[in-house]
């Protein structure tokens, strides 16, 4: 491993020396030796107990996979570990060594890392700054950086990033961003990596890249706690499995010791029934009369340099999925239907009428609703409790709350009376439907008052579609609706858009996951490079035969 | 061993606008009344500038760090005003300025400290403590001038060195470089930049967010004690309108220099050259007889293009965005 310029700080106040001292030597060949041995954790948060009492155990050159529904406490287990939380009961022991993380910093100085889900990079900072941020290497109180440039080229090389040391990060793609993370736990010569969901973000290549690398680090000794929601990276990846459910340990097991069904029993437990649902229920096709316009209607639609020629089509109850990889502008079509980006040319209608979207507002108001691919940037609200971000675009006056199980074909009249912004809504009439939206959504929350941060990703997607729900669309714009999101409410999403089309909403969803997109929709337009290359059948198309042509 | 990539940031667009204006400024006036380029009024925009430019330093990296120091202006009254009187009781010189860059000190670690204690947003917190020193320098001076006597005191900073530099723009010259040095090479720098651009990963880092802060404060304290001591010497007297309405000086220096409101970015030459540029403004609409009132109504437009051409910067990526 690349031996860092002044690498981590030395000294920490949670152990001896001679600790730090066999950190220093990676273990050789000795592939069992424990690094990190966490025992009976428990936390609660606000007299609720989540975690009761897990063991965990982290051994050098393997990689460990956490699984576990949303809000099993995995995050929580993360938390306990990398010292952004403190356990009320148990212990954590380093090179067999009791521990006290009463911060982040003393994780890291106990060499463990944690490349979060929402990366920890300042956008604003060159690659070297944040890779050597809080462990700057100085002499007479200057930074050396020519010492630290040095060693990132190295590391960067080794990770096959091609950016210069200088560059800023905020103008990297996610899977570079992710890279330098990884380059900043070699610098530091971690010996604990743990990594929450780091290919969700990813496409096909950048995850293959970001393998190799992970593999690279094991060999070296690395123990690597590795948390994912898809099972298939975890069976190519993982040589151990730890599932956890509300809280517990479920089994802790060799990869070789289990399979797929197995794992996905595990996390389920007797929800398992819900698996059966997994496979695409047989629907009837496409209700709407041929005569009838589709609601949504692109003719060759160009925008810049990332959209050419698109042209398609979405019926009223129809879901039509749209596949490709990253940069192939299937986010980009989505956001430019939504007004979020400049149309050059071409026409978009919606329920026949051919519109003009200059932003968002003017696709709300001829019945389109976006659930945006960035949750936490551009979905939910943070500092609102989970009732006000339901209840956003809730319009009393232009229908009666609509249950989700009932149906009803949603008429586009009722839309042109959105609430202006001083109608005062009743607290029991928004009581009632965010009741009505969490039952029908099954929304989980203590409480309409907590704070929708205070939710797992799951839930706070159920709660941007009761928004969506609550907003009337006629056209429903997906863009990754599961993204971090657990099995168990995955399905449940799943059956949430079936239900928004059997009511007669056309829905387009753009998903990285092809099974996604073979569970939900009837058509599928797989665009590379801008451009719409086929229009399959999710009926009788393998996965396979979709990735063929999203690369071309 | 130099750091290219950040001489590169320095000199890059962001300072390139307020330093071409500032030769425009420059070209304009000097044509349309030759005085504009005497000694003397050179002299009057550099003096004015390096004073403006040392709060703007300080308050640079407040605004790196994504905070607001409203009290600065204060803070330059109330350091003028101890100097004043310590001297006018005999102390001797040195100790005046000692105690007079104590008081930025002094003043700094109590923004700081509420701002960490109280959790309070910085200009709250500073918006507080500008109304009680300013109070505070009521108090001492019954709201009278305090003359200084002492012709050292004055030279120091208005006297012209070899002739042609005049001091002051020395000792701004010097705290640029030390700020610099403490901004891009020292891990406070970098760690109060790391804090405006994305706190959540300042705090993963363990940074000590607290201690980072409270150090920004005290600097910015000391900037703005320095730039007061030096309005009273060469003013030769003080009285707590000195510094009223620095504050907003300094942080249009700040913004029209290139360093973004947003944080996360600072860019000290950029400072420097737009506290050129606004001397030069206020001097040459002097020189050009535009009635001093105006001049407000100029700086009020100068702050609105700098904004508008930082969200431009920034990129309105999408459309249809308002930020309020």
């Amino acid at each position: 491993m690349v031996s860092g310029a002044g690498g981590l700080a030395n000294g920490s106040d949670t152990h001896s020396d001679t600790h730090l001292d066999t950190w220093a030597t990676p273990s050789e060949g000795g592939q069992s030796e424990v690094l990190v041995r966490a025992t009976g954790m428990r936390k609660h948060f606000d007299g609720v107990e989540v975690l009761h009492g897990v063991d965990l155990e982290l051994r050098s050159g393997q990689v460990h996979a956490l699984l576990g529904e949303n809000g099993a406490g995995k995050s929580t287990i993360i938390n306990l570990l990398s010292g952004r939380l403190r356990p009320d009961g148990g212990q954590i022991e380093v090179y067999g060594a009791p521990v006290e993380f009463r911060n982040p910093l003393a994780a890291r100085r106990a060499g463990i890392s944690v490349i979060a889900q929402e990366l920890e990079l300042v956008p604003t900072l060159s690659i070297v700054e944040n890779v050597f941020l809080g462990v700057e290497p100085t002499r007479h109180w200057l930074i050396r950086w020519a010492d630290a440039r040095r060693t990132v080229v190295t590391v960067l090389e080794e990770l096959g990033v091609n950016a210069k040391p200088d560059q800023i990060v905020g103008s990297m793609s996610i899977a570079d961003q992710q890279l330098v993370e990884i380059a900043k736990a070699i610098v530091g010569q971690f010996r604990v990596l743990i990594m929450d969901e780091p290919t969700s973000a990813l496409n096909l290549s950048d995850t293959q890249r970001l393998f190799k690398i992970v593999r690279r680090l094991r060999a070296t000794g690395v123990a690597i706690l590795y948390v994912s929601h898809r099972l298939w990276e975890v069976f190519d990846l993982a040589d151990r499995i730890t599932v956890l459910r509300d809280g517990q340990r479920i089994l802790s097991t060799g990869i070789a010791e289990i399979d797929v069904d197995g794992v996905i029993r595990a996390m389920l437990g007797s929800k398992s029934s819900l698996m059966g649902m997994a496979a695409r229920p047989s629907r009837a096709t496409v209700p709407a009369a041929p005569t009838a316009p589709p609601a949504l209607a692109l003719d060759a639609v160009q925008s810049g340099e990332v959209l050419h020629d698109i042209s398609l089509s979405v019926h009223a109850g129809q879901v039509i999925g749209l596949a490709g990889v990253l940069g192939s502008g299937r986010t980009e079509l989505v956001e430019a239907i939504y007004g979020l980006r400049r149309i050059d040319a071409g026409t978009v209608r919606l329920n026949g009428k051919a519109v003009e979207l200059r932003e968002p507002k003017e696709a709300l108001r001829h019945g389109a609703f976006l659930l945006p691919e960035d949750r936490k940037l551009e979905g939910i609200f943070g500092h609102f409790d989970v009732r006000e971000n339901v209840i956003l675009s809730f319009d009393p006056s232009a229908k009666k709350v609509r249950k989700s199980s009932e149906s009803g074909g949603s008429e586009t009249a009722t839309l042109q009376r959105r609430r202006s912004g001083l109608t005062p809504i009743h607290l029991q009439t928004e009581r009632k439907a965010f009741e009505t939206m969490r039952k029908a959504l099954g929304i989980r929350c203590s409480r309409p008052e907590d704070r929708i941060t205070a939710l797992s990703g799951g839930n706070q997607q159920k709660a941007l579609f009761a928004r969506a729900a609550l907003s009337h669309p006629n056209v429903l714009l997906l863009s990754e609706p599961t993204r971090g999101v657990d099995v168990g409410a995955k399905e449940e999403i799943y059956s949430a858009i079936d239900r928004f089309a059997e009511q007669g909403i056309a829905v387009l969803v753009s998903s990285s996951e092809l099974s996604e997109l073979l569970r939900l929709s009837a058509h599928i337009y797989v665009l590379r490079a801008g451009r719409i290359v086929a229009q399959v059948s999710a009926e009788g198309t393998s996965e396979g035969d979709i990735l063929k042509l999203m690369a071309g | 061993m130099a750091m290219p990539g950040a001489i590169k940031r320095m000199l890059a667009a962001e300072s390139a606008a307020a330093l071409l204006a500032l030769i425009a400024v420059f070209v304009i006036f000097s044509a349309i009344n030759e005085r504009f380029l005497s000694t003397l009024n050179i002299d009057g925009i550099v003096v004015s500038a390096s004073i403006s430019a040392i709060t703007g330093l300080g308050m640079t990296l407040i605004i790196a760090m994504r905070g607001l120091d409203l009290s600065v202006g204060s803070i330059m009254g109330f350091a003028a005003i101890a100097a004043a009187e310590l001297l006018s009781h005999g102390v001797p010189l040195w100790l005046v300025i000692v105690s007079g860059l104590a008081v930025g000190v002094g003043l700094g670690l109590c923004n700081g400290l509420l701002i960490i204690l109280l959790r309070l947003p910085s200009f709250v917190a500073t918006l507080a403590t500008l109304s009680m020193i300013l109070g505070g320098e009521l108090l001492i001076t019954h709201g009278e001038t305090v003359t200084i006597h002492s012709a050292l005191f004055s030279r120091i900073v208005i006297s012209n060195i070899g002739g042609c530099v005049p001091a002051a723009a020395v000792i701004a010259i010097l705290v640029f470089v030390l700020i610099w040095l403490i901004f891009h090479r020292t891990p406070f720098g970098r760690h109060v930049v790391a804090i405006g651009g994305d706190i959540r990963a300042a705090v993963g880092a363990g940074i000590n967010i607290r201690r980072v802060t409270v150090g920004a404060f005290i600097l910015v304290g000391v900037c703005a004690a320095l730039s007061g001591l030096m309005t009273g010497a060469e003013l030769q007297n003080a009285d707590s309108t000195i510094g009223a309405g620095a504050e907003l000086t300094a942080i249009a220096v700040v913004v029209v220099g290139g360093t973004s409101l947003v944080g996360g970015r600072g860019n000290l030459f950029g400072t420097v050259c737009a506290s050129l540029l606004l001397a030069s403004i206020q001097a040459g609409l002097n020189v050009a007889n535009v009635s001093s009132l105006y001049e407000d109504l100029v700086f009020g437009s100068i702050l609105i293009v700098a904004l508008m051409v930082d969200g431009l910067r920034r990129g309105t990526r999408r459309r249809g965005m308002l930020v309020v």
